[in-house]
């Protein structure tokens, strides 16, 4: 094999100005720029939950920008949102957080999703001293030695019994069955679910029943679960893409039992696809039934739509993460380039919640399942669909001690 | 070949010497490299089964059983990692065998496409594992190499993660082996062999070869360095998870070889160091990347279809005809 | 073994039939391209989530008829099959020196339709009304109208392709080149066209099932890979290039999936169908009704 000595050298000189070109991507500090990240996946058949963390921060940033910025110990800050898509895949999950926090000098970024994706950048986040905001419910993300992760929802073990225990009381409910995606958060999801219903004292009819990701005919493992005839199935971290589906196939194969789910849900995939077969179907919102909804909820509603095309009600959960880390860092602008900062102000913290009507108080729970206040004390909505939107059946909290 | 050893050397100092230099205070671009480094040493391993001529996307599956190995191995019986790295090589190698000997008798496409289905089926082997794999959770927490030491002597120190060197010069040193290794095996008899294999098995049969053989042996070897890649991965991430390895990730690995250019044992290099920096740099264009890197890629097959290695550049004029023919 | 068969009830059998029919209609369209080009759709999948798309564009939100939308949507899925030959596989053939260069060439398509259609349509999962409300009972078996209305049409297409292929000299032509090239361009088949035209109709098959299935389940710009997986694992059971073991694939294929998941918990079902296919291989490499590698 003969080469010409100086034609290799080109493709050497290539490569090292590719990667000269990556280090000059990381901006040279401006003062007046507050980068925060969002990692999450963004493609794909989940698309949606990566997406509308981006979609959410962007709205968030953009209409703080207009305003001038966030003051933040003095100085006006703008609001620079710096995304990755991480596909679900925890290797790029990685790479994307060394990138956000190595290169882009971030210490406060929003996402992943799932639990595979989340624990997977434990590592690179605590090296790097940032602070992640995950979708994703392991509880080892939360609890010490983790110190790192703050749940930006609720999570699907603190609403599952408060539901259970709604629909045992008031809709008579004595058996249960489990349906869950098959992927590592759903599965602990069931589990989860499993317990809280055994302590309620339900019959469990089924809960061995899952299905791939990426599944579209849901009548095989529907047929399974109809046929154990419960009172309820809880479908178990199910995608917004999959829970109007499973609703349909379900009522297609006779069901005439409730439906409910602890994860955000979208009304218009609902109403499209299940229609009026999703009746009654229970599932966890953040704030965005118009029913609680404040001004500025509704405000945030036109410019997410503006900046989007369209709404999606996932986003109800997810508004809440941008905005508290910035009120945070206003209560304590050392938090800005140190977590320890911002770990100190987190407990005693508390603002009015912005994007309900009730003047209810939005600070940093959790402790009683983790341990320390590692969670988002987002609202716990539970919504009940009815001719095409979603109601609010009733409004909890998630339990501090 | 006294110019193509100079030339090694001179990449080998700007690698080893030159870029860490320049790049001691940004660690994540030495980590986009040694990510690159790594895909390409697994694509390497893909290059080899084209050498015997068939398309490999089965190479995620044995980057998962290498990875599986590695963290069961450090995280349950303590095993020291530089024990794992070729057990885990070993037990891929050791499936590769044992699934290879039956699948080898497809050709062309129909190869292709169950070994993409292979890449699935040992994707969802891990998902149903039980105990033993930790089904959906993946492992987590799996320690970094730790020093090794003679008489007293530390040779090699323990990986504590506070610096990206450490992976950086570990996956360099990987991808050269590997390439020296390949290199090595093309120009001795088994090299001649595999050539004969991919050019006409028939032919080569019939001149006493034993095609079964050889062509386990190619893709044994493929699949070693899959599972020297995942080991690697798996402490490097300190992490694995079913989901770890996907279809996509096969195809990459294939894909990186394609692109680099199939004739040549530099092609894994080549295409993948290209991808992945390309991939890297696209980000600023973040919504359209994955568009712009799809249309890269039919773009490269329209106008190099042979791989970027084939353009007239690297042979001083002279155009490739590499004897593979249809 | 015993929940296996106890696992055999008629709404298992229901749910294979329609399941498998569909799966036909996909399988048949990549083993078409197959068979003519030697080329694996890889966007096999990407195409029939375009189809997807279409009518619930034209259906949905446009409000056309149904049956129309239906068309244009195979129409509009075949316009993107004829000029990906003819722009890109063409070109790509005729420079390459191996025939895998266009499984590459396939797998780019594939990104680029997927990718394009998240920019395009954006992430959210969208369905559209279904055709016919109710449900049918066949003895212990639900069969909703929806799904037996897309099963029958599914297999009227799968008819008038076969019709296509028997009966017209266009399709005729198509069958000789798939069996035998050379002997074909002898007889003065124009392989240009033919290429262009069967792309162009596998394509369009692959649009149809998802203009179909979109009324029965939903589909989102990411469904793509899935389904090309399926199509896959259908043709290399059934035979590649042979329009009966396209068949005989998809409907094996969807009795195997409703049988393993009412058998088996879930995720097992699709490892359990794997192996199945891989020892299957092993003993019939050219799949059930595939002519044997030269």
């Amino acid at each position: 094999m003969s080469a010409n000595l100086r034609s290799w050298f080109r493709p050497l000189l290539a490569m090292g100005a590719a990667a000269l070109l990556v280090g000059a991507g990381s901006a040279s500090a401006e003062d007046n720029v507050l980068k925060i990240g969002v990692l999450g996946v963004m493609s794909g058949p989940a698309a949606s939950w990566g997406l509308v963390n981006k979609y959410c921060a962007e709205t968030t940033a953009q209409w703080m920008n207009e305003k001038g910025g966030v003051q933040i110990g003095g100085k006006k800050y703008k609001i620079e949102i710096v995304a990755i898509d991480d596909k679900n895949d925890p290797k790029l999950a990685v790479s994307g957080a060394e990138r956000l926090t190595q290169q882009d000098g971030i210490k406060y970024i929003i996402g992943p999703n799932v639990d595979t994706t989340a624990t997977s950048i434990r590592p690179v986040v605590e090296k790097a001293g940032a602070m992640h905001f995950p979708y994703a419910f392991q509880r080892s993300l939360y609890t010490p030695p983790a110190s790192n992760a703050v749940l930006g929802m609720i999570a699907s073990y603190q609403a599952g019994p408060i539901i259970y225990k709604y629909l045992k009381e008031k809709k008579g409910v004595k058996s249960i069955a489990f349906v869950a995606r098959n992927e590592s958060d759903p599965l602990n999801q069931r589990t989860e679910g499993v317990q809280a219903a055994q302590a309620l004292g339900l019959t469990i009819s089924t809960s061995k029943d899952t299905y791939e990701p990426g599944t579209t005919d849901f009548f095989p493992v529907m047929t399974k679960v109809v046929k154990t005839k419960p009172d309820l199935i809880v479908l178990s971290g199910v995608a917004p893409a999959d829970a109007p589906l499973l609703i349909k196939a379900g009522r297609e194969l006779g069901f005439t039992g409730i439906f409910s789910t602890e994860t955000a849900q979208d009304s218009k995939i609902l109403a499209q696809v299940a229609g009026d077969k999703a009746d009654g179907f229970i599932s966890v919102g953040g704030a965005s039934t118009p029913a609680i909804r404040s001004a500025y909820m509704e405000e945030f509603v036109q410019r997410y739509t503006k900046h989007v095309g369209e709404w999606n009600d996932e986003a109800g959960t997810k508004v809440y993460a941008l905005e508290i880390i910035l009120a945070t860092l206003q209560r304590n602008p050392k938090a800005m380039g140190n977590i320890a900062e911002f770990k100190k102000t987190m407990p005693a913290f508390d603002m009015p919640n912005p994007f309900v009507k009730d003047p209810i108080k939005l600070k940093y729970t959790g402790t009683k399942y983790f341990q320390q206040p590692r969670q988002i004390g987002v609202p716990m909505v539970v919504n009940e669909f009815r001719g095409g939107t979603f109601q609010t059946l009733f409004v909890g909290a998630v339990e501090d001690k | 070949m006294r110019r193509f050893a100079v030339i090694a050397v001179a990449c080998a100092a700007v690698y080893f010497l030159a870029i860490p230099f320049a790049f001691r205070g940004s660690p994540y671009i030495l980590s986009v490299l040694t990510n690159a480094a790594i895909a390409a040493v697994i694509s390497s391993g893909v290059w080899l089964t084209f050498a015997i001529g068939r398309i490999n996307i089965a190479q995620g599956a044995f980057c998962m059983i290498g990875g599986y190995a590695t963290a069961v191995l450090t995280t349950r019986y303590g095993v020291p990692f530089w024990i794992c790295l070729p057990l885990s090589g070993l037990a891929a190698a050791a499936f590769g065998a044992l699934i290879g000997w039956p699948l080898l008798r497809l050709k062309g496409v129909y190869f292709s496409m169950i070994s993409l289905s292979l890449t699935e089926a040992v994707r969802l082997a891990f998902l149903n594992g039980g105990k033993l794999t930790n089904e959906a959770s993946g492992i987590v927490g799996i320690p970094g190499p730790g020093a090794v030491s003679i008489a007293g002597i530390e040779l090699i120190p323990a990986f504590d993660g506070s610096s990206p060197l450490p992976f950086y010069y570990l996956s360099a040193l990987l991808l050269a082996g590997t390439l020296l290794a390949l290199w090595r095996i093309m120009n001795c008899r088994i090299g001649w062999v595999f050539r004969s294999l991919r050019l006409n098995e028939e032919l080569a049969s019939s001149m006493g070869v034993n095609v079964a053989a050889y062509r386990v042996l190619a893709f044994s070897l493929s699949s070693f360095i899959g599972g020297v890649g995942g080991s690697f991965y798996a402490v490097y991430q300190q992490n694995i998870y079913p989901a770890s390895y996907t279809v996509t990730d096969s195809m990459n690995y294939m894909l990186y070889c394609f692109l680099g250019g199939l004739d040549y044992v530099l092609g894994a290099l080549v295409g993948a160091f290209t991808l992945v920096l390309s991939f890297e740099l696209l980000h600023a264009l973040q919504t359209y990347q994955t568009l712009i890197y799809a249309g890269i890629m039919i773009l490269a097959m329209l106008l190099l279809p042979n791989g970027i290695i084939s353009f007239p550049m690297f042979h001083g004029g002279r155009a490739a005809s590499r004897g593979g023919g249809r | 073994m015993e929940d296996l068969l106890g696992a055999i009830s008629l709404q298992t059998l229901v749910n294979g039939l329609v399941t498998g029919s569909i799966y036909a209609l996909i399988a048949l369209g990549l083993t078409l391209i197959f068979g003519i080009m030697r080329v694996v759709n890889f966007a096999h999948g990407q195409m029939y989530m375009l189809g997807a798309f279409a009518v619930y564009y034209l259906y949905a939100e446009a409000k056309f008829n149904y049956v129309l939308a239906l068309v244009l949507a195979i129409v509009l899925v075949g316009i993107v099959g004829y000029l990906f030959e003819v722009l890109l596989f063409r070109r790509v053939m005729r420079v390459a020196t191996r025939e895998e260069n266009t499984m590459l060439l396939a797998m780019g398509t594939a990104i680029l339709l997927e990718n394009g259609a998240l920019l395009a349509f954006g992430e959210k999962q969208r369905g559209v009304p279904p055709l016919i409300d109710g449900v049918l009972r066949i003895g212990e078996a639900y069969l909703p109208y929806s799904r037996l209305l897309v099963t029958v049409l599914a297999l009227l297409l799968v008819a008038v392709l076969i019709l296509f292929v028997r009966y017209t000299r266009t399709g005729r032509a198509m069958r000789a080149l798939a069996q035998d090239r050379e002997a074909a361009c002898l007889q003065g088949v124009n392989v240009d066209r033919l290429s262009a035209l069967g792309f162009a109709i596998g394509a369009a098959l692959a649009g149809a099932a998802g203009g179909l299935l979109v009324t029965v389940f939903a589909i989102n710009s990411g469904a793509g890979t899935a389904v090309s997986v399926k199509a896959f694992t259908m043709i290399m059971l059934g035979g590649a290039g042979v329009i009966a073991g396209a068949i005989l694939g998809g409907l094996t294929l969807g009795f195997a999936e409703a049988i393993g998941y009412e058998a088996f918990p879930g995720s097992i079902t699709y490892l359990i169908i794997f192996i199945g296919l891989i020892l299957f291989l092993i003993v019939r490499p050219q799949g059930i009704l595939g002519k044997p590698e030269r």
